[in-house]
């Protein structure tokens, strides 16, 4: 059985009101920095995807259903503030904490690579979606540009923050009892 | 619970696309972005001498091509300018002998409301921005957006204090442009890639490379005429097609947008 897992035990409980507190400054951190510093930081034409990496950390850290609900309110929160379709980044990011979470729980989340494997599969569905939404949405989406030009320099960009912004996130809800928010499913 | 903040999502995005700018989904965007655009101001503003660092030392390595870029460009100008000064006195001289008053690029009933740039999309998909300028400040929805440079794009939502602005490359961006000197029109849209391209400009009409596209203000569009949008890159034709295909250089560097200025009417 994983630390992490050991740690969490199998009860759900509310998380505190300090835990609350640090959940709520790591995703108006990321939401503010996605909206804010992201856009300057163009490498192999993609951008670093903070409000991702953040809500896979902790869906890693806090397990699935803590996540999923980080992944909504982070997904609304980027969507309001970029003005952009309401519901559409909250769709997604709760499927990403939540998958983070399952992953998280039927690994050892000791291991080193565990954020790295989660970031670039969250990477890869989050990329997905949003094309498939575009789609949907009678956007332009051409398979060449999707694949060359936002999946694979991404997914590139991603793996190469994964382990600091997972570390960055583990560092702000330290102290906060990780097993108060997490419930590992059954 | 984690099925029901999926339905939640699908449920949001549904309301969102079938009300009107005023429905529910609208107003709770508007009361959040009131508490989250000073935040955003205040981090535009406190990260942007590392964003600065950042750009001084991307600019480094763009130096060297855009150095050679430029002296091509500057010696076409110079090349142009005497041209352009003898036209411009004819023009002076015939808008005298007609009565006409001098008509700048913005014509008058016409103020700037200035604001900066505090969010922007990462996303692929879209290309916009959002600006701390808003209702309050007399912006309106299709009002549009310049900087020095030229055009930047038009406002699609406005909220109290902010506005989302629609740039042009965009690819739901489509202005009406006219090609100076020539007065070829046509359209000029934006891509998925960010690339701008002059549409249905027909093969008898004559473009050429280095020539400036700038907006066509028609009556029934919001934009004024004589906005700088950009300069034909390139035009090539095909015997298949009706049109021309021409590439549009934009004058705006869209990835260092930061003050830009709402023209309100």
């Amino acid at each position: 059985m994983s630390r992490r897992r050991r740690e969490a035990g199998h009860e759900a409980a509310w998380p505190t009101g300090a835990e609350l507190a640090r959940l709520l400054a790591v995703l108006v951190a990321a939401v503010v920095l996605q909206t804010t510093a992201a856009p300057h930081f163009r490498l192999w034409g993609a951008y670093p995807d903070f409000a991702l990496l953040a809500v896979v950390a902790v869906g890693l850290l806090r397990g699935a259903e803590a996540g999923a609900v980080f992944g909504f309110f982070t997904g609304m929160l980027s969507g309001i503030a970029l003005m952009e379709p309401f519901g559409l980044s909250a769709f997604v990011l709760v499927l990403v904490g939540y998958l983070a979470g399952r992953y998280a729980e039927t690994s050892d989340a000791g291991a080193g690579h565990v954020p790295f494997v989660a970031v670039l599969a969250a990477a890869f569905v989050s990329q997905v979606l949003l094309a498939t939404a575009q789609f949907l949405l009678s956007r332009e989406v051409p398979a060449g540009f999707f694949l060359g030009q936002v999946l694979a320099p991404s997914l590139l960009l991603e793996a190469l923050l994964a382990v600091p912004a997972y570390l960055a996130v583990r560092a702000a809800l330290r102290g906060g009892g990780e097993a108060s928010v997490a419930r590992v499913a059954r | 619970m984690v099925v029901a903040l999926l339905l939640l999502s699908v449920a949001l995005l549904t309301l969102y696309f079938r009300e009107s700018g005023s429905g529910v989904s609208h107003r709770v965007q508007e009361v959040v972005l009131e508490v989250v655009t000073p935040l955003q101001t205040g981090t535009a503003r406190a990260t942007k001498p590392f964003r600065d660092g950042w750009h001084w030392v991307v600019d480094l390595f763009r130096a060297k091509s855009e150095n050679a870029a430029l002296r091509r460009e500057v010696e076409q100008l110079r090349a142009g300018l005497a041209n352009k000064l003898l036209v411009e006195a004819e023009n002076a001289e015939l808008r005298r002998l007609v009565g006409l008053r001098d008509d700048l690029v913005y014509p008058k009933g016409v103020r700037f409301v200035t604001g900066r740039v505090v969010a922007r999309s990462t996303s692929a998909w879209y290309s916009t921005v959002t600006i701390n300028v808003g209702s309050a400040d007399g912006v309106r929805r299709y009002d549009p957006v310049v900087n020095g440079a030229g055009l930047v794009g038009r406002v699609m939502q406005v909220t109290r204090d902010a506005a989302q602005v629609m740039l042009i490359t965009d690819q739901q961006s489509y202005i009406d442009a006219v090609v100076e000197p020539g007065g070829a029109q046509g359209l000029v849209a934006g891509s998925v890639t960010g690339d701008l391209s002059l549409q249905y400009v027909g093969k008898d009409e004559k473009v050429k490379v280095g020539q400036y596209v700038v907006s066509a203000g028609r009556a029934s569009t919001v934009f004024v005429r004589g906005i700088p949008i950009g300069v034909v890159e390139s035009v090539s034709s095909r015997e298949v097609e009706l049109y021309q295909t021409i590439a549009v250089r934009p004058f705006v560097d869209f990835g260092r947008l930061d003050l830009v200025q709402v023209i309100v009417r």
